[in-house]
């Protein structure tokens, strides 16, 4: 019934996303707080987190964000009324929409620098 | 809630039990509050701007403006107890050795404090000479 359903899935999937927002948020915080060191500083690790591989990791990050928000909400509406443990398996597609809806933006604005090579200075 | 056991063992299990639901709630409440921060904090930074333009006068404008001191700290403060507390719950799934769950928390829980407090004084305690 659950096993390797999507109810299965979106557990993982909310767990390793979330783990990951966690690392980036450490990460971010660090990066940001260094500007209380000056430019010099501050601009070497922009100018480290600016390289491509970091752009493309920060369009995984986003995706993990929406979707570990997106699904957050299906699970607190889970767990407040009846009707949604009766849908889970519609809401965690109505997730997907709602991820769609928002991921392009980012998609395109960030997927088309990187495409663009418009990155670092 | 009051604790009302008499022993320490119960009162130990019943304030457990209470803090648990507490963290429940907690988790429930931030992770609403942080959709809608975050998805305007991703739009304000990554589409509104060019992402790859932020450099040290960019943040140095945005830590110096009250609005984005309180916004940011809200994130910071909200991201922080959700994620370490999510965490605490992904620990206890998967490191069974309880001598090694203990120091994993310990370090990991040490990291957050510290990084936290590095925020707040950057949003808080640093003059960035911003007019």
């Amino acid at each position: 019934m659950y096993r390797g359903r999507e109810g299965q899935w979106a557990f993982y999937l909310h767990r390793i996303s979330g783990l990951g927002i966690l690392v980036f948020l450490m990460l971010h915080v660090a990066n940001i707080s260094s500007a209380m060191w000056g430019p010099e500083v501050s601009n070497a690790f922009m100018k480290f987190y600016h390289q491509p591989v970091f752009q493309v990791g920060l369009l995984i990050l986003i995706a993990g964000v929406l979707y570990h928000g997106f699904n957050g909400l299906r699970i607190i509406l889970m767990d407040f009324t009846s009707w949604g443990v009766r849908y889970q398996k519609q809401l965690w597609y109505a997730a997907w929409v709602l991820f769609v809806i928002f991921y392009l933006p980012f998609l395109v604005k960030i997927g088309g620098g990187i495409l663009g090579g418009g990155h670092g200075d | 809630m009051a604790i009302k056991s008499r022993r320490y063992e119960e009162a130990k299990l019943e304030a457990g039990t209470n803090l648990e639901l507490y963290w429940w709630v907690f988790m429930r409440i931030s992770g609403v509050v942080l959709v809608f921060l975050l998805i305007g904090h991703m739009w304000m930074n990554a589409i509104l701007v060019d992402l790859n333009r932020i450099d040290y006068d960019y943040v140095a404008r945005r830590l110096s403006q009250t609005t984005w001191k309180v916004y940011d700290w809200l994130i910071l403060a909200l991201a922080f107890l959700h994620g370490g507390n999510g965490l605490r719950y992904v620990l206890d799934d998967w490191v069974r050795h309880p001598a090694r769950r203990f120091w994993t928390k310990v370090v990991v829980y040490s990291l957050i404090a510290f990084l936290f407090f590095l925020g707040s004084l950057a949003l808080f305690n640093h003059d960035f000479g911003v007019r």
